[in-house]
């Protein structure tokens, strides 16, 4: 018992240390968002400010939009890579880790620069570019946390199993691969849409107006307006993420719960 | 039951450098369960494979009620698989992994649901119908593995090592639960393992693979007791070499006479006669004219048996296995006279 209490004490001060770290800067700018100094009181008159700001619906709506394209991306690309690479095509996982890492060598400016000069003008014109960059930004964290996670599932048993059982490759995709990876694949994708979210450099860089350079502009006239923008971002973000993870459970299989 | 026979016709299959399997000729009768038994790499994985459908052969034919199915994909050879390593799908709870096969052949809910708690019962887990593969232990998901591969009535059931990953005793049990399925179900059935008392405790014959064919493949009495081949002889059970002579038609072993098994390699000369533990009986010396031929260097209790190493006067060492009444007769030290039981014997060159 003792020994456990001695262990389970460095944890306890960890864990209050990390929540401090975490609440205390939140907290503070929560309580700071809702003083109204002219009133000498608190209350939602900043959040009021950006809500009824004229473009705020807009840039927010763009963000999402951006975030979820890159998602979208990003799976397309990166499912069949991971899959392929667990059911037999292993000896070219340093390659592909290796290109993996780039984004994180290399320069975001270096990156931002580079797709607008060697971009045809047609990318260039067309925000949804914003997408493609931000799934660039976002493979190194995608593909690690897709590959372990597939890693730790026996995929080529489980296809062959289901092949031996009678699944012809559209069956085994559907009905097995896809249900397996399910959650690893959702892991990815809370990750890119994070990243994508609150992605700031490449967009200001490359003069694409989103969400985040908007609150970056308004934040000069209006402090508080400004805090009350970041902590509704925060918490936006953490929601909707929320509401992802509850919402998208595993279907019920059709094995034998429903009928043919 | 739709089970049939199963043929394999001058199979190859090469990786490479390396012949996993020459030219595998192999016939297996209705409802007869065959071991393919060898050492790591002698293509008995391989084989399975390719019957499956998982690997394709370079040359040759397998054969499932008399049809070529060589050319057809996994999910077109009706036949069910279990593997080492349980391979059910996490997402779905034990009763839907069984009725994935049906689920596959388009067979209504009704059947699926039926089937699946009949063969979630015959393997004795009905009330784990809606628990996922992580809720249950090792020897449960390889049972409910074995009821998923039954459960829409296979033509040929494979088994891959399929108690290689579980501790002994769940091992055991399940080795008779298998073996008694199977016989209930009659199907034909595929077993391939490394593990020689397996292979002997559950099949109808053995076939003991070594470098990409089948050394010897008969009933596991006879294999135990007549192996045709040196290789079949170091590989099943334990083995003695005794310096032995072929005179006239004869063997003569440790001062006695049996007979050399027509399929030894050596059929003359000085050599060393291929002899089980059990078929060498150690006497002590009751009377003065009794002359020693061997001396006691050890003894070790292995239960109702105790093992005895005897040191013969050319100084090799055999051993031989006896009650353990009997092998409290002896002590280290002790001067004995060995005899080997009449038999017929293999004879390889020394």
């Amino acid at each position: 018992m003792k020994g456990l209490k001695s262990r389970q004490l460095p944890l306890t001060i960890g864990l209050i240390l990390a929540t401090i770290f975490v609440v205390l800067p939140l907290g503070s700018a929560a309580e700071f968002s809702l003083r109204e100094p002219l009133k000498n009181t608190h209350g939602f008159d900043n959040y009021v400010w950006f809500f009824e700001a004229p473009d705020f619906a807009k840039y927010l709506g763009i963000s999402f939009g951006l975030a979820l394209a890159s998602a979208l991306i990003l799976l397309v690309i990166l499912v069949p890579t991971v899959v392929w690479l667990n059911l037999g095509g292993s000896k070219f996982r340093g390659l592909v880790e290796f290109i993996s890492l780039l984004p994180l060598v290399i320069p975001v400016v270096a990156l931002a620069i580079g797709a607008q000069t060697a971009l045809p003008d047609f990318a260039q014109t067309n925000e949804v570019i914003l997408a493609f960059m931000y799934a660039v930004l976002a493979v190194p964290y995608a593909y690690r946390t897709m590959d372990t996670g597939l890693r730790s599932i026996p995929l080529q048993t489980i296809v062959e199993a289901a092949r031996g059982l009678g699944a012809d490759w559209l069956a085994v995709l559907f009905k097995v691969i896809i249900p397996v990876i399910r959650s690893t694949v959702l892991s990815a994708l809370f990750m890119t849409l994070a990243l994508s979210l609150g992605e700031f450099t490449i967009t200001s860089l490359l003069h694409w107006d989103t969400f985040t350079t908007w609150v970056t502009t308004m934040s000069q006239s209006n402090i508080l307006g400004a805090i009350a923008l970041s902590v509704f971002s925060l918490v936006s973000v953490f929601v909707l993420l929320l509401v992802i993870s509850v919402f998208i459970k595993p279907t019920k299989s059709l094995i034998i719960s429903e009928e043919n | 039951m739709s089970s049939t026979t199963l043929s394999l016709k001058s199979v190859s299959r090469r990786f490479k450098d390396t012949i996993a399997l020459d030219s595998l000729d192999l016939d297996v009768a209705q409802g007869e369960l065959v071991s393919l038994l060898g050492p790591s790499g002698c293509g008995k994985t391989t084989a399975l494979r390719i019957i499956a459908g998982l690997d394709k052969p370079d040359a040759g034919h397998v054969l499932v009620g008399g049809k070529d199915v060589s050319q057809l994909p996994p999910n077109k050879r009706n036949m069910g698989m279990v593997f080492q390593s349980y391979s059910l799908f996490p997402n779905l709870t034990a009763a839907e992994n069984v009725a994935f096969g049906l689920a596959m052949r388009n067979e209504p809910k009704r059947l699926r649901v039926q089937r699946s708690q009949e063969l979630l019962e015959l393997v004795g887990l009905p009330k784990h119908a809606k628990r996922f593969p992580h809720q249950l232990s090792g020897g449960q998901q390889q049972r409910v593995a074995l009821a998923r591969a039954l459960a829409f009535e296979p033509d040929v059931l494979l088994l891959d090592e399929p108690l290689s990953a579980l501790d002994a005793q769940v091992r055991a049990n399940l080795r008779d639960e298998i073996r008694a399925l199977q016989i209930k179900t009659g199907t034909t059935t595929i077993f391939v393992t490394h593990d020689q008392e397996e292979a002997m405790a559950m099949s109808d014959r053995v076939a003991v693979m070594h470098q990409g064919k089948i050394s010897q493949i008969a009933k596991p009495d006879e294999l135990y007791h007549y192996p045709a081949n040196e290789f079949v002889a170091g590989f099943v059970g334990q083995m003695n070499r005794i310096p032995a002579r072929v005179e006239g038609q004869k063997l003569v072993i440790a001062d006695s006479i049996a007979n050399l098994h027509p399929l030894s390699p050596l059929q003359g000369g000085d050599g060393l006669a291929l002899v089980r533990p059990e078929s060498v009986n150690v006497e002590t010396l009751r009377e003065s004219k009794d002359v020693s031929n061997a001396v006691v260097v050890s003894r070790a209790f292995l239960g109702p048996m105790s093992k005895v190493v005897l040191s013969l006067q050319d100084g090799s060492e055999i051993s031989s296995v006896m009650t353990s009444s009997k092998s409290n007769d002896f002590s280290s030290g002790d001067a004995v006279r060995v005899s080997v039981a009449p038999g017929s014997y293999l004879m390889v060159g020394a």
